[in-house]
């Protein structure tokens, strides 16, 4: 703990504002991208194809993007606010960077439709594009420019934590491990971070490698380079990133749960050991992602799949099971942020539990680039961390306000996640049926009933969508009259 | 028993395990909340927990041993001990799939394929996959519209998939790796007799 100046707080929480304002806007806009494909597919709208992977690629990487940037906000504020000193300075730099990536971005898709997809499977960017060759390169640069922001503010906040508790193996919590009594201790949400931001470093710096070889290709048309290499990077670079946004989101369900239940949640043997078995597996699960590269070395086939599945001992038995302990016969009240750090743990076991089934080779074979794949992302994403990130934002706007929520917010949410499962559901059955995931529509597909069952489901899809964005925009009115109100000054001392 | 066979597809059965899964979750969470409204020192409610986690724990890491040994013995790769059969080239390109009996080694730019082929059924069949351009995955699509196997196509590597089609009729290959404007349509036919 970290004693802090009302005067330093007022300016850590005044960003944290600024970014969930962002957040708050820039969400339900990449979710009527996700409804405008639903729609096409669905065969309601006629979009061009271009204009479908335009929009497509700003949906991934607009909403990967802005939700680990939304995490990240998240970590900095607690931790500013209670472990470590971090400057408010490189805070807003880092904001801004990360602006100035995701307006190129928008208008590279937007403007330029450049449209290989949120990952640009090397080398489609510079392959066959039915895009304007300059978004090709203000997307490459633009996102060189949201991984600087991002690696910025990550090594300030690995670097100020190493300060505050003495060194990184201190922050991995290998001190847990000794015979000696531990002299200071290592909040969980301290370690989590680490855990999450170390690989985080690391896949950034493949990602950097990755784009300056395309910046090469893009400047010098002659070069080329390995796929097979380019694609372990780019899924080293993706897998990662999405990865550690749900674990940074893990980070601050043990943070915050214990304060409405009333029961510590501290680091001990155990934890350290399933935290820095997870780093392991946060490195080696992505393989799974080239499975059907026959290709590629066998062994890391197996790597994939057994890293893949034994994440899923931490996940459960640690994290799961220490929310399980939160709460049992706690008698907690269900304000609408315990509800969704349950809810969200829910949906991230759900979305896991899909994940690994599909970490199987044997069935990956036949899931596969379906709409299976999706359907789990989604799962976790929506239902996992975004739910976890709305905890948050309801916690900080109700600091120093009080915790009540009205039944609209409650009501809201269930709105919500009545919506979210019904669209995923929609996913997960055009899987199940062979739908292949990234088709403009259906049409082309000579086999009559999977035309018709992936239009089909596409419609249902949309009416869930819709649903959820009513519970989206409930949950909104009274998150958003939380944020602007005026804090409590009897609280909140005037000077420092 | 053959019936249920045909109706326990790879797809079935992931739905099965999932749905499975997901009422396990569902469960836990409706447990969570009815039970929170009574109360219990923490340190006995986290005691019992604790002893839950512990067989929790064991039976996990049997299961999870179990099933990777068992899945890990079922990989779509290619081995050595089938026999040699018919060898089909397959050559993805945007947007269209090319596809020519036995095996081609000169440069992949000046193969000619068709769209479709005729093939035998229930013989072992070994594709051999690439690409002209950019990445592509051949995913073969059974009359009924079930997706049974599929290999990426990636330029300048060539993935071996060997497969036996046990039942006469129309297969589809759609493609299943994004590769551009036309991707949704590029599509090509396997006639098994
Ligand atoms: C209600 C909210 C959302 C809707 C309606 C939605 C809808 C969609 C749709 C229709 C697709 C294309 C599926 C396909 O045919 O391949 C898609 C892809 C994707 N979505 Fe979402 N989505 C939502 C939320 C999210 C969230 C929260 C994330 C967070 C990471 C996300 C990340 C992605 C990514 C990475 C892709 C893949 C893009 C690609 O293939 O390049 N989406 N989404
Ligand atoms: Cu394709």
């Amino acid at each position: 703990m970290i004693q802090i100046t009302p005067l330093e707080k007022k300016q850590q929480k005044k960003l944290v504002t600024i970014w969930s304002i962002t957040f708050l806007t820039l969400f339900p806009i990449l979710i009527t991208l996700g409804l405008l494909m639903r729609l096409n597919q669905g065969e309601e709208i006629n979009l061009k194809a271009n204009t479908f992977y335009a929009l497509m690629t700003l949906h991934g990487l607009g909403m990967a993007g802005v939700l680990f940037s939304i995490a990240f906000a998240a970590l900095w504020y607690l931790i500013s606010t209670r472990y470590a000193r971090l400057r408010v300075g490189v805070g807003y730099f880092v904001y801004f960077l990360i602006l100035i990536g995701v307006v190129a971005l928008t208008i590279a898709t937007l403007i330029g439709k450049f449209g290989p997809g949120w990952y640009l499977l090397y080398p489609l960017p510079f392959i066959g594009t039915s895009w304007k060759p300059w978004s090709t390169g203000l997307s490459i640069i633009s996102i060189i420019i949201l991984g600087i922001a991002w690696l910025i503010g990550m090594l300030h906040l690995l670097y100020a934590l190493a300060k505050a508790y003495g060194g990184i193996t201190h922050l991995l919590g290998w001190q847990y491990l000794g015979k000696k009594e531990v002299q200071q201790d290592l909040p969980p949400i301290v370690l989590i971070s680490t855990i999450s931001l170390v690989p985080g470093v690391m896949a950034f710096l493949a990602g950097a490698v990755m784009l300056i070889l395309y910046l090469l290709q893009y400047f010098e048309p002659s070069l080329t380079f390995d796929p097979l290499l380019l694609k372990n990077l780019t899924f080293f670079f993706g897998h990662t990133l999405v990865n550690i946004t749900l674990y940074c989101g893990v980070g601050w369900v043990y943070a915050l749960l214990p304060e409405f239940t009333g029961r510590e949640w501290k680091t001990n043997k155990v934890v350290v050991y399933s935290w820095n078995a997870t780093f392991f597996f946060i490195l080696f699960a992505y393989f799974h992602h080239l499975y059907m590269d026959f290709v590629q070395p066998m062994p890391l086939h197996y790597a994939g799949q057994i890293a893949s599945y034994l994440s899923a001992i931490p996940a459960t038995a640690i994290t799961m099971f220490g929310v399980i302990a939160q709460l049992y016969h706690s008698k907690i009240k269900w304000s609408v942020i315990p509800l969704m750090f349950l809810l969200g743990t829910a949906g991230w076991a759900i979305g896991g539990f899909a994940a690994v089934v599909d970490s199987t080779i044997a069935i990956n074979k036949v899931l596969h680039n379906t709409l299976w794949v999706p359907a789990h992302f989604h799962t976790y994403m929506l239902m996992g961390i975004v739910l976890f990130i709305f905890a948050f934002l309801f916690y900080i706007s109700s600091e120093n306000k009080g915790y009540s929520t009205d039944i609209k917010t409650k009501l809201g949410f269930w709105i919500f996640v009545i919506g979210a499962y019904g669209f995923l559901t929609m996913f997960y059955l055009g899987g199940l049926n062979s739908v292949p995931r990234r088709y403009s529509d259906y049409k082309g597909i000579p086999i009559q009933s999977t035309h018709q069952t992936g239009v089909l489901l596409s419609q249902i899809a949309v009416v869930f969508i819709i649903v959820l964005l009513a519970g989206l925009l409930l949950m909104y009115i009274s998150l958003f009259s939380k944020l602007l109100k005026k804090e409590d000054t009897v609280e909140m001392p005037v000077q420092a | 028993m053959s019936i249920l066979f045909v109706l326990l597809t790879l797809q079935v059965s992931a739905a099965l395990i999932s749905l499975a899964g997901t009422i396990l979750v569902i469960a836990v969470v409706v447990f969570l909340m009815a039970s929170s409204s009574s109360e219990e020192d923490k340190y006995t409610a986290k005691h019992k927990v604790y002893k839950v986690r512990g067989r929790y724990f064991f039976a996990l890491v049997f299961c999870i041993t179990v099933l990777l040994i068992v899945s890990l013995r079922l990989l779509p790769y290619p081995n050595s001990q089938m026999p040699p059969g018919n060898t089909v080239t397959v050559v993805g390109a945007q947007w269209s799939w090319k596809l020519a009996p036995g095996e081609f080694n000169k440069k992949v730019n000046e193969f000619t394929g068709k769209n479709e082929i005729t093939l035998p059924v229930n013989a072992n069949i070994k594709f051999v996959v690439t690409s002209v351009d950019v990445n592509h995955s051949m995913g073969i699509y059974n009359s009924k519209g079930d997706l049974m196997i599929q290999t990426q196509a990636m330029p300048q590597y060539k993935n071996e998939l060997q497969f036996k089609f046990q039942q006469p009729g129309d297969y589809h290959i759609l493609c299943l790796e994004y590769c551009g404007l036309v991707h949704a349509n590029m599509a090509g036919i396997i006639h098994v007799q």
